[in-house]
Protein backbone atom coordinates (compact mmCIF):
# COMPACT_ATOMS: atom_id res chain seq x y z
CA UNK A 1 0.00 0.00 0.00
CA UNK A 2 1.41 3.54 -0.86
CA UNK A 3 2.02 5.90 2.01
CA UNK A 4 -0.08 8.89 2.66
CA UNK A 5 2.45 10.71 2.84
CA UNK A 6 3.37 10.36 -0.50
CA UNK A 7 0.48 11.37 -1.98
CA UNK A 8 0.78 14.53 0.30
CA UNK A 9 4.06 15.32 -0.74
CA UNK A 10 3.29 15.45 -4.27
CA UNK A 11 -0.02 17.73 -3.29
CA UNK A 12 2.60 19.80 -1.44
CA UNK A 13 5.17 19.94 -4.23
CA UNK A 14 2.04 20.33 -6.74
CA UNK A 15 1.00 23.75 -4.70
CA UNK A 16 4.30 25.33 -4.75
CA UNK A 17 5.09 25.00 -8.14
CA UNK A 18 1.21 26.58 -8.92
CA UNK A 19 2.21 29.57 -6.37
CA UNK A 20 5.85 29.90 -8.14
CA UNK A 21 3.52 30.25 -11.55
CA UNK A 22 1.43 32.65 -9.93
CA UNK A 23 3.96 35.41 -8.61
CA UNK A 24 6.49 34.83 -11.80
CA UNK A 25 4.13 35.08 -14.62
CA UNK A 26 2.88 37.95 -16.28
CA UNK A 27 -0.12 36.83 -18.66
CA UNK A 28 -3.17 36.61 -16.79
CA UNK A 29 -4.08 33.43 -18.95
CA UNK A 30 -0.75 31.61 -17.74
CA UNK A 31 -1.60 32.88 -13.82
CA UNK A 32 -4.90 31.05 -14.79
CA UNK A 33 -3.28 28.25 -15.30
CA UNK A 34 -1.03 27.96 -12.69
CA UNK A 35 -3.89 28.47 -9.80
CA UNK A 36 -5.77 25.61 -11.71
CA UNK A 37 -2.52 23.73 -10.80
CA UNK A 38 -3.00 24.86 -7.32
CA UNK A 39 -6.37 23.91 -7.11
CA UNK A 40 -5.46 20.42 -8.46
CA UNK A 41 -3.01 20.12 -5.30
CA UNK A 42 -5.43 20.96 -2.72
CA UNK A 43 -8.16 18.72 -4.45
CA UNK A 44 -5.29 15.39 -4.12
CA UNK A 45 -5.08 16.21 -0.52
CA UNK A 46 -8.85 16.15 0.22
CA UNK A 47 -9.20 12.75 -2.00
CA UNK A 48 -5.89 11.01 -0.01
CA UNK A 49 -7.52 12.29 3.60
CA UNK A 50 -11.22 11.18 2.87
CA UNK A 51 -9.65 7.75 1.26
CA UNK A 52 -6.92 6.70 3.84
CA UNK A 53 -8.39 8.55 7.41
CA UNK A 54 -12.19 9.15 7.16
CA UNK A 55 -13.54 5.62 7.84
CA UNK A 56 -16.32 6.93 5.40
CA UNK A 57 -14.83 8.63 2.38
CA UNK A 58 -16.92 10.86 1.89
CA UNK A 59 -16.99 14.38 2.68
CA UNK A 60 -13.62 15.09 1.22
CA UNK A 61 -14.58 13.74 -2.34
CA UNK A 62 -17.48 15.91 -2.29
CA UNK A 63 -15.03 19.04 -0.98
CA UNK A 64 -13.08 17.94 -4.20
CA UNK A 65 -16.04 17.69 -6.77
CA UNK A 66 -16.68 21.46 -5.39
CA UNK A 67 -13.23 22.51 -5.88
CA UNK A 68 -13.32 21.56 -9.46
CA UNK A 69 -16.77 23.06 -10.20
CA UNK A 70 -15.73 26.00 -8.37
CA UNK A 71 -12.47 25.80 -10.63
CA UNK A 72 -14.73 25.93 -13.67
CA UNK A 73 -16.74 28.75 -12.69
CA UNK A 74 -14.02 31.11 -11.96
CA UNK A 75 -11.93 29.99 -15.51
CA UNK A 76 -15.28 30.83 -17.23
CA UNK A 77 -15.85 34.36 -15.57
CA UNK A 78 -11.69 34.64 -15.86
CA UNK A 79 -11.62 34.28 -19.34
CA UNK A 80 -14.43 36.87 -19.69
CA UNK A 81 -12.39 39.15 -17.60
CA UNK A 82 -9.25 38.84 -19.71
CA UNK A 83 -10.86 39.25 -23.36
CA UNK A 84 -12.45 42.54 -22.10
CA UNK A 85 -9.02 43.67 -21.06
CA UNK A 86 -7.66 43.01 -23.50
CA UNK A 87 -10.40 44.32 -26.09
CA UNK A 88 -9.51 47.71 -23.87
CA UNK A 89 -5.71 47.55 -23.50
CA UNK A 90 -4.71 45.52 -26.60
CA UNK A 91 -2.78 43.13 -24.05
CA UNK A 92 -3.03 40.31 -21.34
CA UNK A 93 -0.66 40.97 -19.40
CA UNK A 94 -1.31 42.42 -15.96
CA UNK A 95 1.46 44.35 -15.04
CA UNK A 96 -0.25 46.18 -17.90
CA UNK A 97 -3.46 46.58 -15.88
CA UNK A 98 -2.40 49.34 -13.93
CA UNK A 99 -4.58 52.23 -14.28
CA UNK A 100 -5.13 53.22 -10.71
CA UNK A 101 -1.53 54.11 -10.94
CA UNK A 102 -2.93 57.23 -13.08
CA UNK B 1 9.12 9.92 -19.84
CA UNK B 2 10.52 6.31 -20.98
CA UNK B 3 13.83 6.31 -19.59
CA UNK B 4 11.34 6.58 -16.24
CA UNK B 5 8.98 4.06 -17.50
CA UNK B 6 11.80 1.91 -18.25
CA UNK B 7 13.22 2.43 -15.02
CA UNK B 8 9.96 1.35 -13.03
CA UNK B 9 8.68 -1.32 -14.95
CA UNK B 10 12.55 -2.97 -14.40
CA UNK B 11 11.77 -2.36 -10.83
CA UNK B 12 8.25 -3.78 -10.86
CA UNK B 13 9.93 -7.08 -12.68
CA UNK B 14 12.31 -7.02 -9.96
CA UNK B 15 9.68 -7.36 -7.28
CA UNK B 16 11.04 -3.76 -5.77
CA UNK B 17 8.14 -2.12 -6.28
CA UNK B 18 4.57 -3.03 -6.97
CA UNK B 19 1.77 -2.18 -9.08
CA UNK B 20 0.29 0.32 -7.48
CA UNK B 21 3.24 2.30 -6.92
CA UNK B 22 4.17 1.98 -10.24
CA UNK B 23 1.17 3.53 -11.23
CA UNK B 24 1.63 6.18 -8.25
CA UNK B 25 5.43 6.97 -9.42
CA UNK B 26 4.56 7.36 -13.47
CA UNK B 27 1.81 9.83 -12.66
CA UNK B 28 4.36 11.59 -10.12
CA UNK B 29 6.43 12.31 -12.83
CA UNK B 30 4.03 12.99 -15.09
CA UNK B 31 2.19 15.78 -12.62
CA UNK B 32 5.35 17.29 -12.16
CA UNK B 33 6.77 17.32 -15.22
CA UNK B 34 3.82 18.99 -16.35
CA UNK B 35 3.73 21.77 -13.86
CA UNK B 36 6.89 22.69 -14.11
CA UNK B 37 6.47 23.05 -18.01
CA UNK B 38 3.05 24.68 -17.36
CA UNK B 39 5.01 27.56 -15.06
CA UNK B 40 8.18 27.44 -17.28
CA UNK B 41 7.46 27.11 -20.74
CA UNK B 42 7.71 30.44 -22.47
CA UNK B 43 5.67 29.69 -25.28
CA UNK B 44 1.70 29.55 -24.41
CA UNK B 45 0.48 27.38 -26.17
CA UNK B 46 2.95 24.79 -25.17
CA UNK B 47 2.34 25.59 -21.60
CA UNK B 48 -1.45 24.38 -22.16
CA UNK B 49 -0.31 21.51 -23.34
CA UNK B 50 1.57 20.91 -20.32
CA UNK B 51 -1.21 21.78 -17.82
CA UNK B 52 -3.17 18.80 -19.39
CA UNK B 53 -0.51 16.41 -19.25
CA UNK B 54 -0.11 17.48 -15.21
CA UNK B 55 -4.78 17.27 -14.87
CA UNK B 56 -4.67 13.97 -16.60
CA UNK B 57 -1.97 12.43 -14.43
CA UNK B 58 -4.00 14.33 -11.47
CA UNK B 59 -7.05 12.12 -12.59
CA UNK B 60 -4.75 8.88 -12.74
CA UNK B 61 -3.59 10.27 -8.79
CA UNK B 62 -7.59 9.83 -7.92
CA UNK B 63 -7.91 6.59 -9.81
CA UNK B 64 -4.86 4.86 -7.42
CA UNK B 65 -7.37 6.29 -4.27
CA UNK B 66 -10.25 4.88 -5.26
CA UNK B 67 -12.34 8.25 -6.41
CA UNK B 68 -13.34 6.82 -9.87
CA UNK B 69 -15.65 9.47 -9.71
CA UNK B 70 -13.38 12.36 -8.89
CA UNK B 71 -11.21 11.38 -11.71
CA UNK B 72 -13.85 11.09 -14.30
CA UNK B 73 -15.45 14.47 -13.27
CA UNK B 74 -11.64 16.07 -13.81
CA UNK B 75 -11.18 14.47 -16.93
CA UNK B 76 -14.75 15.80 -18.50
CA UNK B 77 -14.23 18.93 -16.40
CA UNK B 78 -10.25 19.97 -16.92
CA UNK B 79 -9.65 18.00 -19.92
CA UNK B 80 -12.33 18.80 -21.76
CA UNK B 81 -13.79 21.78 -20.87
CA UNK B 82 -11.59 24.73 -18.47
CA UNK B 83 -8.62 23.39 -21.23
CA UNK B 84 -10.92 23.75 -23.97
CA UNK B 85 -11.80 27.13 -22.72
CA UNK B 86 -8.01 28.28 -21.93
CA UNK B 87 -6.98 27.66 -25.29
CA UNK B 88 -9.80 29.50 -26.56
CA UNK B 89 -9.23 32.33 -24.25
CA UNK B 90 -5.41 31.97 -25.70
CA UNK B 91 -6.39 32.47 -28.85
CA UNK B 92 -8.39 35.51 -28.31
CA UNK B 93 -5.91 37.35 -26.49
CA UNK B 94 -2.30 36.58 -28.22
CA UNK B 95 -3.64 35.99 -31.67
CA UNK B 96 -2.07 38.54 -33.64
CA UNK B 97 1.19 38.72 -30.77
CA UNK B 98 4.26 36.55 -30.62
CA UNK B 99 2.87 33.26 -28.72
CA UNK B 100 6.24 33.91 -26.35
CA UNK B 101 5.54 35.44 -23.69
CA UNK B 102 8.55 36.93 -21.27
CA UNK B 103 8.15 36.63 -17.37
CA UNK B 104 8.65 39.37 -15.33
CA UNK B 105 11.39 39.85 -13.25
CA UNK B 106 10.08 39.09 -9.77
CA UNK B 107 11.77 35.19 -10.64
CA UNK B 108 14.16 35.11 -8.14
CA UNK B 109 11.57 36.22 -5.71
CA UNK B 110 9.08 33.63 -6.42
CA UNK B 111 11.11 31.19 -6.59
CA UNK B 112 12.40 31.41 -3.19
CA UNK B 113 9.03 31.62 -2.08
CA UNK B 114 7.96 28.46 -3.63
CA UNK B 115 11.15 26.68 -2.09
CA UNK B 116 10.40 27.51 0.84
CA UNK B 117 6.38 27.13 0.96
CA UNK B 118 7.07 23.62 -0.59
CA UNK B 119 10.00 22.69 1.94
CA UNK B 120 7.42 23.31 4.70
CA UNK B 121 4.71 21.38 3.17
CA UNK B 122 7.69 17.93 2.62
CA UNK B 123 8.84 18.85 6.36
CA UNK B 124 5.23 19.04 7.52
CA UNK B 125 4.17 16.12 5.78
CA UNK B 126 6.40 13.89 7.06
CA UNK B 127 6.62 14.67 10.40
CA UNK B 128 2.89 14.31 10.83
CA UNK B 129 1.50 11.58 12.88
CA UNK B 130 -1.83 10.23 11.45
CA UNK B 131 -4.48 7.93 12.89
CA UNK B 132 -4.36 4.37 11.48
CA UNK B 133 -4.68 4.35 7.77
CA UNK B 134 -8.07 3.19 6.65
CA UNK B 135 -8.54 2.27 3.20
CA UNK B 136 -12.44 3.27 2.56
CA UNK B 137 -14.46 3.14 -0.44
CA UNK B 138 -18.17 4.66 -1.52
CA UNK B 139 -19.48 2.87 -4.61
CA UNK B 140 -20.68 4.95 -7.30
CA UNK B 141 -24.15 4.59 -6.94
CA UNK B 142 -23.78 5.85 -3.19
CA UNK B 143 -21.79 8.61 -4.06
CA UNK B 144 -24.71 9.94 -5.93
CA UNK B 145 -27.56 9.20 -3.68
CA UNK B 146 -25.73 10.60 -0.90
CA UNK B 147 -24.41 13.81 -2.32
CA UNK B 148 -27.90 14.96 -3.08
CA UNK B 149 -29.39 13.27 0.33
CA UNK B 150 -26.47 14.84 2.38
CA UNK B 151 -25.27 17.70 0.40
CA UNK B 152 -28.23 19.26 -1.37
CA UNK B 153 -28.37 22.90 -0.11
CA UNK B 154 -24.20 22.92 -1.11
CA UNK B 155 -25.43 21.56 -4.58
CA UNK B 156 -27.95 23.56 -4.91
CA UNK B 157 -26.19 26.92 -3.96
CA UNK B 158 -23.03 25.47 -6.08
CA UNK B 159 -25.20 25.32 -9.43
CA UNK B 160 -26.59 29.31 -8.48
CA UNK B 161 -22.50 29.90 -8.30
CA UNK B 162 -22.23 28.32 -11.47
CA UNK B 163 -25.19 30.27 -13.14
CA UNK B 164 -24.27 33.48 -11.95
CA UNK B 165 -20.68 33.57 -12.63
CA UNK B 166 -20.99 32.04 -16.11
CA UNK B 167 -23.43 34.89 -16.95
CA UNK B 168 -21.34 37.45 -16.17
CA UNK B 169 -18.36 36.11 -18.20
CA UNK B 170 -20.48 36.36 -21.03
CA UNK B 171 -21.61 39.93 -19.95
CA UNK B 172 -18.39 40.75 -19.54
CA UNK B 173 -16.65 38.90 -22.73
CA UNK B 174 -19.59 40.54 -25.08
CA UNK B 175 -18.88 42.93 -27.38
CA UNK B 176 -20.51 46.15 -26.39
CA UNK B 177 -23.24 46.90 -28.61
CA UNK B 178 -23.95 50.53 -30.12
CA UNK B 179 -25.93 51.64 -28.02
CA UNK B 180 -23.40 51.05 -25.18
CA UNK B 181 -20.26 52.14 -27.17
CA UNK B 182 -21.88 55.01 -27.63
CA UNK B 183 -22.84 56.68 -24.42
CA UNK B 184 -19.58 55.29 -23.38
CA UNK B 185 -17.51 57.33 -25.97
CA UNK B 186 -20.23 60.40 -24.43
CA UNK B 187 -19.14 59.58 -21.07
CA UNK B 188 -15.67 59.23 -21.61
Amino acid sequence: MIPLENFLILSGILFAIGLYGVMARRSAILILMSVELMLAGVSINFVAFATYLDGDAFSGMVFALFVITVAAAEVGLALGIVLRLFRERRTAYVDAADSLKW
Amino acid sequence: MAPILLVLIALLVGDQITGPELVFWLAFTVIVLGALGTVLIPNIVHAALALIAALLGVAGIYVLLAAEFIALVQVMVYGGGVVLLIIFGLMMTNAQDDPLVTDGSQKPFALLVALLLGGVFVAAALDAQWGAETVSVIPFRDFGARLFRDFMVPVIIVGVLLDIALTGGIVNARPPLHADAESEGGAG
